[in-house]
């Protein structure tokens, strides 16, 4: 068992390199060129072939701490993919909602979601911490944040 | 004018009371926006030049470059503190900065960094003042034959890197090169990998990578150990003091550092995010005990950090003696001295010798300031540790979030970021380290361009590498280095 | 715990549709003319920091503080693509008569080489406000005095000198030295172009691994004022004024009848109405007439050339024709 996750590793490593090989062989050429852009990719991805093989053929056991990392309970990855769910919500609406109610929101929301039980300290830490930020970066730095649906 | 009333002309500019005051400004105003997620030294220069307009020259430069190498110091608070870097220039600080505050030495990897930064940036002035006549003529030393093999000699320590199998780290290496090569081609002007995406034709941008690899795959370590029974000890932000042993310790690799990664700097191109990487690849290889090296070491958290700041005095060479910028930085701070109406060059030292030797002579007094700033806000800076988790951990999604949104503005990018996060995180889970991926991704990009360069003007032959000493020597050594270790461990082997 | 989550979820999607509103188009009075209400946002395809960041930045800088006019002019960062991401995103404003951005030669080759999907004929051009010239710079002891004795050896072989620039091929450095040598009859398809976004290309001159840079008149100045190397010909329509700047010999003057202007302005989305260009073209006149803008330009180095809106058009249309037919003939012409 232990033998076999470097070798799926592999497998996956290998289905890279063969993806990117595939796609270097597409790539247009340019007639000036003496070494043209597929030259470099093309041999990168044999390499990568070829260190996927060796990975494949170690026969190094892995490390009691190296599979211990690997132990993760399902709630753990609930845990991960609902996070990660709202750094998508948090991206896909930062341009239209506006930068201060965005984050504000991400960083209550997201605190509670992680067992944060301090709601008067959540709130006053996310909205000060938006406000802050945004007003150094469009009012000192000029550099412009979106404002979104706030009309500053 | 000689050399040494110019000099003296300079330090009359650099210790006016107006100019103690504004070099404290820019240095002030270059840590804090240093610190900022995503703001580096190129956002801090284009922001404070309309502000010097109306000043006199020879000021408002001495200020601007405070700004430059403010930025650069300000920079390593959030890789020590959070894994989350600000600049590129600070990714490896992060290397062994990081392990060192969650071992609940917070306040001395601070402390360090601040210490090396300013020794860093302080010998290198030195140099910076006797050498740069000299110097600039070690800056145009290097055409693509010369880069392609410097970046090899990079390349060739990546098996250093590796903390467990050789294998995995080559198979990060080569997938961090693959990513590099996403993006229009300089060469031959075809877009590779983009699958007609705009968003990628000028590749993704170096701090993507990092955030996502360091601070996100971070950030799902926490998330799975939040309610792990705190020992206490990683928000334990520790003394500021340095024993003995410390001192000792990084003296090796800062008075090192201090020269190495001035020449980096010197080169037009290079700059200090590459410099700090080999600074830290060379500490590891030369170090009695490089298996610390990630875990914490002093060693491995004062080298990158003398390198990006003595880097950083570097860059001035081709700056004021050539006019050459050798960074996107650099090329900003370039502006700033046009707006101003002044020209760098090989003749800014005969015309204006108030403000090239103004410059120079500021930097002595602004790392001065810069320590003496920094250290005593530690304590404060450092009391991010105690926020506590669930909140923190928002924090650095947040920090990471704007860190990349500030660099493009582009909401593309920040999916790029988490998509990145996901990788480092499976790469952490199957021992994949992360290092190798982001040296590769570094040093990939100039290696291939300047092999193919150098290939183009040989009209296809390799002989060219033979009629350059540098580039011949670099190489030889980048060999070396591989087949050392392959000896070693066969003598050992027949020993055995 | 669960049910705070689900209020606190609850109110985004609230917000999300409170959001969703647009902007207004500002105000026309009787006779037809157009004044903004808003800000007017203002895009610099590009970071912070580069030729199209610092353009926007002072004009709107120069429009606020001159109060020519009487709205805030804030500059946003759209950066990515070579212009393409920040170009998209313009044409996504489409008639909004409160966005602009800086445009310049990539507008044209960045399309031209298949890498945008929509070009300056998408967009309404608003006025033209600033020019600058290529020059072809080699090492002071080089063995050529002039274009003529470089391009000369060029035609018995062209790959005999090697040619360095900034940017890929097909994108302004690259053009500018293929437009002039074509017209010296040199064989353009098959140059040995190199190219240095490290910006290494006034290195390689000067160590001697390349022959030839091309690249901004500004840049050289005071490279030539050290001695360590010469300007062979710049694209100029004749020679320029100040200091260094009048020595430069001109292609025209060489007996080379061909130019390349780097020019520099400002575009509103599709689709923007008649009354609001009239409105930004007087602006535009005004700002090019201040004494602030005039001592900005100066500060930079930025040579003077303004177009009103119908003579812009027109312009582009024959850059875009004379680009497109270089293109094709190298072959980097891409769909």
């Amino acid at each position: 068992m232990l033998a076999k996750t470097n070798q799926k590793a592999a497998l996956v490593v290998a289905v890279i390199a063969i993806v990117y090989l595939l796609l270097s062989f597409n790539l247009p050429g340019y007639t000036n060129a003496l070494i043209d852009a597929d030259v470099i990719p093309k041999g990168l991805g044999f390499l990568l072939l070829f260190f996927a093989l060796l990975l494949y053929l170690d026969k190094k056991n892995e490390t009691e701490a190296d599979k211990e990392k690997r132990k993760i309970s399902k709630q753990h990855v609930i845990n991960l993919l609902v996070v990660a769910g709202m750094i998508l919500i948090y991206i896909f609406l930062l341009e239209m909602i506006g930068f201060v109610v965005m984050t504000t929101v991400f960083i209550f929301v997201c605190s509670l979601y992680l067992d944060y039980k301090h709601h008067v300290t959540n709130v006053i830490t996310s909205v000060v911490f938006s406000l802050a930020i945004y007003g150094l970066f469009n009012y000192l730095l000029k550099i412009n944040l979106p404002a979104g649906i706030l009309p500053f | 004018m000689d050399a040494f009333s110019g000099l003296m002309s300079g330090f009359q500019v650099a210790f006016s009371l107006e100019g103690l005051l504004f070099v404290f400004i820019g240095v002030f105003v270059g840590t804090f926006i240093g610190m900022m997620p995503g703001l580096g030294p190129i956002s801090a220069i284009a922001i404070m030049i309309p502000i010097t307009y109306s000043m006199d020259p020879s000021i408002a430069l001495v200020m601007m470059a405070g700004v430059y190498y403010g930025a650069i110091f300000g920079g390593s608070s959030s890789s020590i503190l959070l894994n989350a870097p600000g600049v590129a220039g600070t990714v490896a600080t992060a290397f062994d900065g990081y392990p060192m505050a969650k071992q609940g030495k917070a306040g001395k990897a601070l402390a360090i960094a601040a210490i090396a930064s300013f020794t860093g940036g302080t010998v290198s002035v030195v140099l910076l003042m006797l050498f740069t006549p000299l110097l600039s003529a070690v800056a145009i030393s290097f055409g693509p034959a010369e880069y392609f093999a410097l970046m090899f000699l990079g390349l060739t320590a990546i098996a250093s890197l590796a903390d467990g199998s050789a294998i995995k780290a080559f198979i990060s290496a080569t997938l961090g090169f693959m990513v590099v090569t996403i993006g229009i081609d300089a060469q031959t002007g075809t877009s590779r990998f983009t699958f007609g995406n705009p968003n990628l034709l000028e590749g993704i941008d170096f701090l993507v990578v990092a955030l996502g690899l360091f601070a996100l795959a971070e950030v799902c370590t926490l998330v799975l150990n939040r309610n792990e029974k705190d020992d206490g000890q990683s928000k334990n932000i520790g003394s500021l003091r340095l024993s003995k042993q410390d001192i000792k310790e990084m003296s090796g690799p800062v008075s090192r550092q201090s020269f190495l990664g001035f020449i980096i700097g010197v080169l037009p191109g290079a700059g200090a995010t590459i410099a700090s990487f080999i600074a830290y690849i060379t500490e590891k290889k030369i170090a009695k005990n490089p298996e610390e090296f990630g875990k914490g070491s002093i060693k491995g958290l004062a080298a990158p950090e003398t390198a990006n700041n003595a880097a950083t005095s570097g860059a001035f060479v081709p700056l004021l003696s050539l006019g050459i910028p050798g960074s996107g930085t650099t090329a900003v701070l370039l502006g700033a001295f046009l707006v101003l109406g002044v020209q760098p060059g090989p003749l800014l030292v005969q015309d204006r010798p108030e403000i090239f030797w103004g410059i120079i002579a500021s930097m002595y007094v602004g790392n001065i300031i810069l320590l003496v700033l920094n250290l005593p806000l530690i304590p404060y800076i450092s009391k991010i540790l105690k926020i506590p988790r669930p909140l923190l951990i928002s924090l650095v999604i947040i920090f990471s979030l704007i860190g990349v949104y500030a660099i493009s503005f582009n909401t593309f990018d920040l999916y790029l970021l988490l998509a990145f996060g996901v990788i480092g995180f499976f790469m952490r889970m199957f021992s994949f380290p992360a290092a190798p991926f982001i040296l590769a991704f570094i040093l990939g990009g100039m290696m291939e361009q300047s092999l193919r360069q150098t290939l183009t003007i040989s009209n296809g032959s390799f002989g060219i590498f033979l009629d350059k000493p540098i580039a011949l020597s670099l190489i030889a050594v980048g060999l070396l280095t591989i087949l050392f270790p392959l000896l070693k461990g066969r003598r050992k082997y027949k020993v055995s | 715990m669960k049910k705070l989550f689900g209020t606190a979820a609850a109110s985004l999607l609230l917000v999300t549709a409170a959001g969703c509103g647009n902007s207004s188009s500002g105000a026309t009075d009787e006779d037809g003319n157009w004044t903004p209400t808003q800000p007017i946002e203002i895009t610099a395809p590009a970071g912070p920091g580069g030729g199209w960041d610092t353009t926007a930045r002072m004009v709107s800088q120069v429009f606020e503080e001159e109060e020519i006019i009487d709205q805030r002019l804030p500059v946003v960062n759209k950066a990515g693509g070579g212009g393409a991401i920040g170009w998209a995103y313009i044409a996504g404003q489409e008639e909004s008569p409160h966005h602009m951005f800086v445009g310049s030669p990539p507008l044209i080759l960045v399309p031209l080489n298949g890498q945008s999907e929509y070009s300056h004929e998408d967009f309404t051009p608003l006025a033209n406000v600033i020019a600058d010239y290529g020059a072809f710079v080699v090492k002071a002891d080089a063995e050529w005095d002039n274009l003529n004795d470089l391009f000369d050896d060029m035609k018995e072989d062209p790959q005999s000198v090697s040619i360095v620039g900034t940017s890929s091929p097909g994108s302004m450095d690259h053009m500018q030295f293929v437009k002039i040598a074509k017209a010296a009859g040199v064989d353009v398809t098959n140059l040995k172009y190199i190219s240095d976004p490290e910006s290494g290309g006034l290195t390689s001159v000067l160590n001697g691994s390349v022959d030839v840079f091309t690249t901004g008149v500004a840049e050289t100045i005071e490279q030539v004022r050290a001695g360590k190397v010469k300007v062979l010909g710049i694209t100029a329509e004749e020679r320029l004024e100040g200091e260094v700047l009048s020595d430069f010999p001109t292609a025209i003057e060489q007996g080379i009848d061909e130019t390349f202007i780097n020019w520099r302005g400002f575009f509103g989305p599709p689709g923007m109405d008649e009354a609001a260009v009239t409105y930004y073209e007087e602006k535009f006149k005004e700002l090019n007439d201040s004494e602030a803008w005039i001592e900005i330009r100066e500060k930079y180095g930025w040579g003077e050339m303004y177009m009103d809106s119908e003579e812009y058009a027109a312009f582009l249309e024959e850059e875009a024709e004379s680009m497109q037919a270089l293109l094709d003939e190298l072959g980097l012409a891409r769909e």
